[in-house]
């Protein structure tokens, strides 16, 4: 199912919040990137996104909160990628995270944070340079 | 215009493009004016009584009245220092919600020992507007947060116990936030009503009760469109007849625009909510007259575009209006008015995060465009809006002061729709108009607001348009201050002291989930358990028969202490649920 030579990226949305018109544009901007993109759509627990990452074996988790649920459910996506051993899959986090919750997500391990104003090229850049990094190892 | 002037009026056009115009964008090398210039030939003729009329009369163009309520209490309400962020007496209260229900009651206590008055505008948690109990696996990590969690009457009358006395639900109005279950906060106010021995139709305030809007924007939905649309309808009747005071809905085209629909879907997709919705009213056995009065709308409006959202203001009265008196046959005036709190404004998403003391600039604008349409000049949002930390008390006093320079200094209401008769400005009125008509035309083709919702149009419509304005924005075809331009290194950071109110307790918010769900065992294990089920069986017959209205049952459940989820549950068995859309 996956082409060849295509990085592929699971945008998801955890939790209730139906904010998704985020998610949506770096959705249809990594495609337009050259990215293979799965969109999960709404409310999606962390198991289910999870599962789906290792369905379609993505090499990257886009998560989109913008509720200030952000540190509770990146936690679990992150636990249960770890449980699953599947905590290679690079997890980024866009939305509204304000400036002191950052490093709280970085030490959980998010490789990357991308807040209001982003250019979808950058998030496009930032994936390139650290899969093709991670998958050299 | 007879023929003699319009031949001479395109002449001297002709002449002025051909010495004036075209040297200049010759001189500067450009393909074509960067600006434009209006003409009577720009407006059709005569048109003015037919198109524009008076404020206060059909078709409304020029607003609803010929001067808002808060108008003819503006220069009191400067003598008395009047605050409107602590809501007026005996009005509409600030919006807010959080934790549980006794936190948030405590909460409003304090706020009114300060002598903040009007009624409650409750947020509700996401938990509680996706439909379930705050012990669901749905609910981990989001009880009582962007909102108050409510899973039951009892809860809600813990929130009411702060709206005794003045402030008792007869003398200030409720308005609620909340659409899928709708239905059964509604039917919570009129139980309380009951319980408190006040009549329902004392009863005022507003539901947002906007289901449609919540599939194209917002997320909030639980039952696929169609019975959504039916559940709607049982609230729309049972209002009409039981609760005659209470605003029935609040149409959100501001939801749409901020999930990226731009201003001719926006204005499309929600006149044909509108629609919809009348529709379905009609189809309970009510007369259009009995309750379109009652509709109301969500502060349409949301760019940074001033011409066009004053445009778009006028362009939606007219369309709303002839709407209801041409396709539905309405008599009475004031079922063809769009009722909304505010006009135009900028929306929170043209503020930036990139130098936030930006957004007041953008907030004026907003302001502006508002008071030149018809609405209080409002400089919304606060500055710090998309800091996502809540509104300091400085940006919120420099909203409101932004606010009364406006009104008091610039005098920007002290003339109705001020562009009235403006070749440039009935001319983009009717653009908008008209590009908004051809977009409802192509949904009334495919079958209205329920099956292009149904078949994703209206979704990736919207979707789209919000990736078609990032790439314009990516490619610096449209500018944004501070974010794709003027960011070099001369710029810098301007930091703002932000002082909060002393508002919701980050230890209460730590703990609201516990408590909440001890609460909610507390009711499961005290109630008549054998009531409430044989309340949610009937409810359930009752939801199998589509031509059955659900309030009533619905009411019964409630004051059997049926949980939230349990009655939104039971539905689910019976209406299924909607599926989120992917791309």
């Amino acid at each position: 199912m996956a082409e060849a030579g295509k990085i592929r990226v699971l945008i998801a949305k955890p939790g209730l919040d139906g904010h998704e018109r985020g998610a949506r544009v770096v959705a249809y901007g990594l495609r337009d990137q050259g990215f293979e993109v799965v969109y999960t759509g709404l409310r999606q627990t962390p198991e289910q996104i999870v599962n789906a990452a290792i369905q379609e074996d993505v090499q990257v988790i886009g998560l989109s909160v913008l509720s200030g649920a952000h540190l509770t459910l990146t936690g679990k996506v992150i636990e249960k990628l770890k449980a699953r051993h599947a905590d290679d899959i690079l997890v980024l986090v866009g939305g509204i995270v304000p400036e002191g919750d950052m490093t709280a997500l970085r030490d959980m391990g998010v490789a990357g944070i991308f807040t209001a104003g982003t250019r979808i090229s950058a998030i496009a850049d930032f994936i390139r340079s650290r899969v093709s990094q991670d998958s050299r190892v | 215009m007879d023929d003699n002037y319009r031949k001479k009026l395109k002449e001297a056009v002709a002449e002025w493009e051909e010495k004036v115009l075209k040297p200049r964008v010759k001189r500067f090398n450009l393909p074509e004016s960067p600006t434009r210039f209006y003409t009577p030939l720009d407006v059709k003729d005569d048109v003015f009584l037919s198109k524009v009329g008076f404020p206060g009369w059909y078709p409304f163009t020029a607003g609803n009245n010929p001067f808002d309520f808060w108008r003819a209490y503006a220069g009191d309400a400067a003598r008395m220092g009047y605050r409107p962020d602590w809501g007026g007496a005996g009005k509409v209260g600030k919006y807010g919600g959080f934790g549980t229900p006794a936190d948030y009651r405590d909460y409003l206590l304090r706020m009114q020992s300060m002598g903040r008055r009007g009624g409650p505008n409750i947020a509700f948690d996401l938990v509680t507007q996706c439909g379930y109990d705050s012990d669901s696996l749905h609910a981990e990590g989001e009880v009582g947060r962007v909102g108050v969690a409510v899973d039951s009457f009892r809860d809600f009358q813990i929130i009411y116990e702060a709206y005794t006395g003045d402030l008792d639900i007869d003398k200030v109005p409720s308005n609620y936030t909340i659409n899928a279950p709708a239905a059964v906060v509604i039917a919570m106010y009129a139980c309380l009503a009951k319980k408190r021995g006040i009549p329902l139709e004392k009863l005022e305030g507003t539901p947002q009760n906007d289901i449609l809007k919540e599939f194209i924007a917002r997320g909030t939905y639980i039952y696929p469109p169609g019975p959504s649309l039916r559940l709607f309808r049982d609230t729309c009747v049972f209002i009409t007849k039981h609760m005659s005071a209470l605003n029935i809905n609040s149409i959100g085209g501001y939801h749409i625009r901020e999930a990226g629909a731009t201003r001719v879907q926006d204005l499309a997709f929600s006149l044909a909510n509108g629609i919809a919705y009348l529709q379905a009213g009609i189809g309970g056995g009510l007369a259009v007259d009995e309750f379109a009065p009652k509709f109301t709308f969500n502060a349409f409006g949301g760019s940074m575009e001033i011409y066009h959202e004053i445009a778009f203001q006028r362009a939606a009265r007219r369309m709303w209006a002839r709407i209801l008196k041409e396709r539905f046959g309405a008599k009475d005036p004031r079922s063809m008015m769009i009722r909304q709190p505010i006009t135009a404004h900028i929306g929170c998403s043209s503020t930036t995060l990139q130098r936030p003391l930006n957004n007041l600039a953008r907030a004026v604008v907003g302001g502006i465009a508002a008071g030149m349409s018809g609405g209080i000049p409002g400089a919304f949002p606060p500055f710090d809006e998309p800091l996502g930390l809540g509104h300091s008390l400085e940006a919120v006093q420099l909203q409101l002061d932004a606010t009364r320079i406006m009104i008091y200094e610039a005098k920007v209401t002290d003339v109705n729709d001020p562009w009235a008769g403006s070749y440039f400005m009935e001319s983009l009125t009717d653009q908008t108009e008209e590009a908004a008509l051809t977009e409802m035309e192509k949904i009334e083709k495919m079958g209205g607001a329920v099956v292009t919702i149904e078949n994703g149009y209206m979704q990736r419509a919207v979707a789209r348009s919000a990736f078609e304005r990032q790439k314009l924005i990516e490619s610096q075809k449209e500018f944004v201050v501070g974010v794709n331009s003027f960011t070099g290194p001369n710029e810098i950071e301007v930091s703002v002291n932000r002082v909060f109110e002393a508002t919701y307790d980050p230890a209460l918010m730590k703990t609201a989930e516990e408590r909440q769900k001890a609460a909610l065992a507390a009711l499961r294990r005290e109630r008549d358990g054998n009531a409430a089920a044989s309340a949610l069986k009937t409810l359930k017959e009752k939801a199998k028969d589509e031509t059955a209205n659900l309030m009533p049952p619905i009411c019964d459940c409630v004051e059997r202490d049926a949980t939230l989820q349990e009655i939104c549950d039971v539905m689910r068995d019976v209406f299924g649920e909607a599926e989120p859309m992917k791309l």
